[in-house]
Parts: C-alpha cells; structure tokens; sequence
C-alpha cells in the first residue's frame, strides 16, 4: 500500500474521531442558560416571597428540564469514556467544585457581614464562572479526547 | 505504538467503513441518524454497509425506543475494537516505514 495513501486513512480516522468528540460537547449556550436559571432561582428563594418562591421554582424545574432535555434529546452519539479518561473526569469535578465552593464561600462570608442577599450575590460570580468557564472546560475537554491515540485507549 | 499487532484490515479499509468504524471506535454507541449524517450515505447504503460489519461481527446493532421513536444505533464490538487497533496499527507501520511523521 502507497504510504500517503496508508496517511490519508490515517486522517480520515482522525477527522471523524473529531466529529464524534465535536458532536458530544456541551454547546455554549448552555453555560449562560444554566447560570442564568441558577441566578434566578436562588434570587427568588432568597427573597422570601411565598409566590416568588413558588413562581422562580417552577420556572427553574421547567427551565432547566428543557435545558436538558434539548442537549439530551440532540444527543445522537456518546462518545467513549475511555477518552475522557480520568484526567477528563478529575477537570469535570473539579469545575463543578470549584463553583460550589466559591459560590457557598462567598454566600457565608456576605452572610457573616451581614450584607442583604448574600446567597443571590455570591450566585453572581458562580454564574460567571458557568458562563465563561464551561466552554474553557469543554475546549479543554475536547483537545484531552483529541489527543489520545488513534485506536488506543482500550 | 500501542503494542498491538499490526494487520491490514480490507473489510475495514473500504473508505464507507473506515469511515463507519472510526466514527464508532470514538463512540459508546452511535445512532443510526447521526452516522448518517457525518458519512452522508443513504439510508440504504448505510444499512448495507453496517450489516456487512455486523456479520464479520464488528459491530453490534440495537433497535430501541426513545419514548415512542424508534431508535436504531451502533456500537463496535471487542472484536471490531481488536480489528480497528490492529488496522491503524498496521497503517502507521506503512507511513513509519515510508519515513512519514506518524501522529500518534
């Protein structure tokens, strides 16, 4: 076989290797889209209005469940949890603590300070850090899954 | 090199199923549409080539429902997973031999 021939095929898996990680990001609008639901959530808990309380949860259960529902639904491949790896594993959980940590941090200490709203203030950076940070992570992700081996990672 | 045996594949080498089982050593699974979609066969040429895989036993097909639609989608067997490995393998040997850059 002609070796620019056996280096074509060779791209050919790559390309679609990319295709198929490509396809199972989370898009980038779901970032801003979550925080904004997380923001408005705890703003209306926190505002202690019975019919806020009633009206931000339901509107947060049926946002968040269409959220989901429509990134589950396109949902047509799932990529190989060989390629995430560990490492792809350790980043996920590390950005979901790394916001609970900075948005409960936060939230105490603007309590312990006796500031108005501090669950829905400390909401803020945790929403920005959903926004900005999910697709830094899903790059990040993306460029783990890309750089495994070919047909390795059993 | 991943320590696997190099061997030239002509059932996976056909560029459809290249392109097929590529898409599926990335993958869990992958349904019937979205393969569709990225190799842009037809419906009939693409059933035609997952069978040809199915019976050399490459691939698993599976029928499902999600709620009330019909889904059909694909996985790659150990089997086909062993074939891919030892097909790439055997192609980065040809590009290593020629003295081409292999990218892993």
């Amino acid at each position: 076989m002609d070796p620019i021939d056996a280096e074509l095929a060779l791209a050919e898996v790559r390309i679609r290797r990319d295709q198929v990680v490509t396809s199972t990001l989370v898009p980038t609008w779901f970032w801003p889209t979550v925080g904004a639901l997380m923001l408005l959530f705890v703003a209306a808990v926190e505002s202690g209005v019975p019919w806020l309380i009633a009206t931000g949860s339901a509107l947060y259960g049926a946002g968040l469940s269409a959220v989901i529902g429509v990134v589950a639904f396109r949902s047509r491949v799932q990529v190989r949890n060989a390629l995430l790896g560990p490492r792809g594993a350790l980043a996920i959980a590390g950005f979901a603590l790394t916001l609970v940590a900075l948005g409960l941090g936060l939230a105490f200490t603007l309590q312990a300070l006796g500031l108005p709203h501090p669950a829905t203030i400390a909401a803020v950076p945790v929403a920005l850090g959903m926004t900005f940070g999910g697709p830094r992570l899903m790059a990040y992700l993306r460029r783990l899954m890309l750089s495994r081996p070919l047909a390795g990672a059993r | 090199m991943t320590g696997v045996e190099p061997r030239f594949d002509d059932l996976i080498h056909a560029p459809t199923r290249l392109a097929l089982v590529s898409l599926l050593t990335a993958a869990e699974w992958a349904d019937f549409k979205f393969l569709r979609e990225q190799t842009g066969l037809s419906d009939s040429a693409l059933s035609k080539q997952l069978t040809t895989l199915e019976d050399a036993g490459y691939i698993d097909i599976r029928k499902s429902f999600v709620g009330k639609r019909p889904r059909t989608s694909a996985r790659l067997t150990p089997t086909g997973r062993e074939a891919f490995a030892a097909h790439v393998a055997a192609l980065q040997e040809i590009v290593s031999r020629a003295g081409l850059e292999i990218t892993p």
